[in-house]
């Protein structure tokens, strides 16, 4: 297990400051990061075209739309929160944003109305959560019932299709690379440093690690989580930018268990779920993980069947790696 | 008295409410042919929102239940025609597995303190992804008859599985409302560290419900094998999301410390009069699934409401 | 505690060996994705041996004329409701009860293909006191108890798309044969890629009755009438666009020039896969065929990135089913008829006992592309 010895810092020689630093704050999503080169290192053995340069646009780009969503479902879980309707809200907004682009309004009007009605959606679960104090899980539950069934009641199952061209986001290119990835990169990157510099972002952390705390020094925590669940909204719109314009048709059914994968990515890429700590980067990282492991079972031929079963063991690893961790280093600050 | 139970208060009403319009838009609804034939049909997710009743009241939760499902559903087919066991002890051995997925559950929780969303994330995709392996997509068909009476014969003029779901409610209702290992159960739910301090049996409790949950969910898997006579690896899917809303809407804080089975009883009564009877007033499946969110988020307020009010 | 832990571990590294030990089992490579039903290959050239006559092998509702001549309320339950297929069904059987003045038909269904919400709707039906039932199974067993009850209330029973066990419901309306299908789709690729062409397949589920079936008939016919022809291997999709493109695209970037051509089985993962082979600006060198509906494959033809697709009209088929269903209720359908008359679709043969065949498959190309919408 490479793992453990990656991110023991007493383990081998001692280390230079600065490494170490990065390593105890970033430890976590180098690990995803090892992982990720290691898959592809062995497949790439196995079969050279795995890492051939198409496919890595294929795996890198593949799952933009979840690492994406997962940038926002990793700040509604840093501050304790959890969002299960994501899923049914980002084929909602599909449905919405293709809608608009047929009816021949300008392609900007169709682009922009899911981030907008994204966020509009989920600030409703972000008032109930924060003003009603029903706990976000129940909440969640109830919205995820209400979109998936409002969805198939609203359009009655049909498809999109016919899209006009100019809509399919997705499907462009900018200085070559294909536009989900370049997405990907741009977005992670702008909420990581976000959430790292502002003053707003770094309440997040102390929101999920003591609320009472943050309260007390004045961060209007009631007011913060409507925010971050506006902002979660949000990014779920743009998720939908990628997902429904990767295609020339539009699904008016909620792809099944998407918030489950959107979660599990957060939470693998180093998010703890006891909130206060996490970093999009491990999300969008972990998001091509798994990318990179559905590419590889076909490649190496592993069926189908395993991949699921896979995925839990990779999970139950992660969190168990994160666990030891934290403990090593709850120890280590009591000396 | 009136405070503690004012949630339970407000679902009876509702309830009430439900079955009584319900009753006015058909003829059929209020019919006993038809409320034993909804006993039948809650029985799977009854028994399993029993045992998540005692997980959420302890502060955890178990989103594994569906997967477990699955897994024991193609065990069973396995181990009886694959192994060429006695289909009895074939069953006997699912729910042993069942209670092993779950012990598993409890071991990952209790002893690595991994958080029990987490955990049982992880192990839904494993026991599914289990199921998925072992069945290579290769459905059991051909049960005896005597075993296709578990889910669709009757004994007494009453569905058998709501015989096993009444007795399953019965032990329940004791263990949690009167015995020490309930009152273990709130105490966790209410303060883990208050209740190591106190010396109660903490780490057992907490195996206990998580063992508990998955012999449920593998007990459930029998009946619905039995009474739709096939195995697939799929089957349960998304149970755990069913079994949730029915235990939350029953009353059961999310974060531990409260929750009856009454509470969980009327919950699943509710949800199942809902979608048995706006069928039969002619309400497709999508407006039922839209109604079922909104009263599980009106039911919240109101309930949050009238405790606000109350400590007021 | 610390020897506690590390057997915790060891626990955790055994479970997660014994996953392990599954995933790497060789025993599962050579798996397409077919199932283990007896297959029966339609002969290579075009001639079609006549059927052999089967006795009647349906149910029967209790009272099977009863309702003649009374106003009847039918519930259509698709598979599933949001996908274009089934709404193309459920359009045909609104055509049909606009035809007759005698019926009321209502199309409801799970918002995903699970068989116990599928079994739950029905069943509450039955207890609202319905006339007729139309269904597409999500599974073949385990919705027959249900549906034998429906017989036994005196509920005219008839299938379409999927079946159930026959004894279940009455009719079934066959869209087109097994065997007749998978000679269709390979003759149609084997004409693509060349007699020595290698392909892959992409499918929803291995679970799935219908697809699994195709694929075991196309084995043996393949083996039979292109044994040169080289099967990659079968990928599984659900019925979700977005994976079906990824795990096309996978295929593409795996197999490179060595891939001649993509069969999609679903009508999600056949339009999935030409957009994969578009993006990946292969048209002409990977050819995508498969079942899709008209609509969601017109771009992919018009741009010449498909040569053509094969479905059956679904639409005809929810049409027929409701005209079944009638004639069975009126007494003009009964056991051992060999022909049923269905409405603009004219008589339409019964094969295997109880099963109405639809007409052969239709085959969308860009010749006729523009005159189909759904």
């Amino acid at each position: 297990m490479t793992d453990m010895t990656i991110d023991r810092p007493d383990a081998g020689a001692p280390m230079t400051g600065a490494l170490r630093r990065v390593l105890r704050e970033y430890g976590h999503e180098l690990l995803v990061a090892l992982a990720i080169l290691v898959l592809l290192a062995v497949v790439g053995t196995i079969n050279p075209r795995f890492v051939s340069a198409r496919n890595m646009t294929s795996v890198f780009s593949g799952n933009a739309y979840i690492a994406v969503a997962a940038i926002g479902m990793t700040m509604i879980i840093v501050i304790r929160q959890i969002d299960l309707s994501v899923g049914a809200l980002i084929g909602v907004l599909a449905t919405i944003s293709g809608t608009i682009a047929v009816s021949g309004a300008p392609v900007w009007v169709a682009w922009a109305a899911p981030v907008i009605c994204g966020a509009a959606i989920s600030s409703v679960t972000g008032v109930l959560v924060a003003y009603a104090g029903i706990p976000s899980i129940v909440v969640s539950l109830g919205m995820m019932a209400i979109l998936q069934g409002g969805l198939i009641s609203v359009t009655g199952g049909a498809w999109i299709s016919d899209l006009p061209p100019a809509f399919l986001l997705a499907k462009m290119k900018v200085l070559g690379l294909p536009m989900p990835l370049v997405w990907g990169v741009v977005l992670t990157s702008a909420a990581a440093v976000w959430m790292r510099m502002s003053a707003f972002g770094r309440s997040l952390y102390l929101i999920g690690g003591n609320a009472e705390a943050a309260r007390a020094v004045g961060i209007p925590v009631r007011r913060r989580i409507v925010a971050v669940f506006a902002i979660h909204g949000a990014f779920a719109g743009l998720a939908t930018l990628l997902f429904a314009t990767q295609l020339q048709v539009i699904q008016s059914t909620t792809p099944a268990n998407l918030e489950l994968v959107i979660i599990t990515a957060a939470v693998i890429g180093g998010v703890s779920i006891l909130g206060g700590t996490g970093t999009v980067i491990g999300a969008s990282l972990a998001a091509v993980l798994f990318a990179a492991i559905g590419s590889a079972l076909i490649f190496v031929n592993v069926s189908a069947y395993w991949l699921r079963a896979l995925i839990g063991v990779l999970i139950l690893l992660t969190v168990l790696a994160d666990v030891m961790r934290r403990r090593r280093e709850t120890r280590a600050g009591g000396h | 008295m009136i405070n503690r139970h004012s949630h339970e208060a407000v679902l009876a009403v509702l309830a009430a409410l439900a079955i009584a319009v319900l009753a006015l838009q058909s003829a059929e609804f209020l019919t006993p042919a038809n409320l034993m034939n909804q006993g039948r049909l809650m029985t799977e997710v009854a028994l399993v929102a029993l045992v998540m009743t005692f997980v959420i009241a302890s502060g955890g939760i178990d989103l594994s239940v569906g997967s477990i499902m699955g897994l024991s559903a193609v065990l069973l087919g396995t181990f009886w025609q694959k192994m060429g066991m006695p289909l009895p002890l074939a069953m006997v051995l699912v729910l042993f597995s069942g209670a092993l997925c779950g012990l598993f559950n409890g071991f990952i929780i209790v002893r690595f303190g991994m958080p029990p969303l987490i955990a049982t994330l992880g192990t839904l995709a494993l026991y599914r992804g289990l199921a998925e392996g072992i069945s290579q997509a290769r459905s059991v068909r051909g049960w005896p008859e005597w075993f296709a009476q578990i889910g669709q014969g009757s004994f007494a003029g009453v569905p058998v599985q709501v015989w096993i779901l009444l007795a399953a409610m019965a032990v329940a209702v004791v263990i949690l409302g009167y015995s020490r290992w309930g009152r273990t159960v709130y105490a966790i739910g209410s303060s883990e560290t208050a209740a190591r301090f106190a010396g109660l049996p903490v780490d057992a409790a907490k195996y206990a419900v998580y063992t508990a949950s998955g012999l449920a969910a593998s007990l459930a898997a029998i009946i619905f094998v039995s009474r739709v006579s096939t195995t697939r690896s799929d089957m349960g899917t998304g149970l755990e999301l069913d079994v949730i809303t029915a235990v939350v809407l029953g009353g059961t804080s999310i974060f531990g410390g409260r929750g009856t089975i009454i509470g969980t009883v009327l919950g699943l009564v509710v949800i199942q009069a809902l979608e048995s009877g706006l069928s039969l007033a002619g309400i497709k499946g999508d407006g039922t699934i839209v109604l079922i969110g909104v009263v599980l988020i009106l039911t919240l307020l109101a309930s949050t409401f009238a405790e606000s009010r109350a400590r007021a | 505690m610390k020897t506690q832990f590390l057997r915790s571990l060891a626990g955790l590294a055994g479970s997660t060996a014994i996953a392990l030990a599954g995933v790497t089992a060789p025993a599962f490579a050579q798996w397409t994705g077919g199932d283990d039903l007896p297959t029966n290959p339609l002969s290579c050239d075009a001639s079609t041996p006549a059927p052999a006559p089967v006795a009647y092998n349906g149910g029967q509702p209790a009272d099977a004329t009863a309702k003649a001549g009374m106003n009847l309320r039918v519930v259509d339950v698709p598979k599933l409701v949001g996908i274009g297929y089934f709404n193309a069904t459920s359009a045909g059987v609104a055509e049909a009860a606009g035809d007759m003045d005698d019926m009321s038909a209502t199309t409801d269904g799970p918002a995903q293909a699970n068989i116990d919400d599928q079994i739950t709707l029905i069943d509450n039906y039955i207890t609202s006191g319905v006339d007729g039932i139309l269904f597409a199974a999500n599974d073949p067993v385990a919705i027959a108890p249900l549906l034998r009850k429906a017989l036994g209330a005196g509920i005219h029973v008839v299938g379409y798309d999927s079946d159930a066990e026959p004894d279940a419901r009455e009719w079934f309306i066959n869209p087109a044969e097994f065997n007749g299908v998978a000679k269709t789709l390979m003759d149609e690729l084997a004409q693509q890629v060349g007699e020595d062409g290698s392909f892959a397949i992409v499918t929803s589920t291995f679970t799935t009755p219908n697809q699994a079936r195709w694929i075991a008939e196309m084995e043996a016919y393949q083996s039979k009438c292109h044994p040169d022809m080289e099967w990659l291997e079968s990928v599984e999709a659900q019925e979700d666009n977005i994976l079906s493109f990824n795990q096309a695209m996978t295929l593409i970037n795996k197999y490179g020039d060595d891939l001649d051509g993509i069969v999609g089985m679903t009508s999600v993962a056949t339009p999935a896969a030409a957009e994969a082979v578009t993006q990946a600006e292969l048209c002409g060198e990977v050819a995508v065929m498969g079942l899709a509906t008209p609509n969601a494959i017109r771009p992919y033809i018009k741009s010449g990135c498909m040569e053509d697709a094969v479905l059956w009209s679904p639409v005809d088929m929810g049409y027929a089913a409701l005209h079944v269903l009638r004639a069975a209720v009126g007494g003009t359908l009964k056991p051992g008829d060999t022909t049923v008359e269905a409405g603009r679709l004219g008589t339409l043969q019964i094969v295997n006992g109880s099963e109405v065949l639809l007409g052969d498959p239709v085959v969308f190309n860009a010749g006729n592309v523009e005159n189909y919408d759904f």
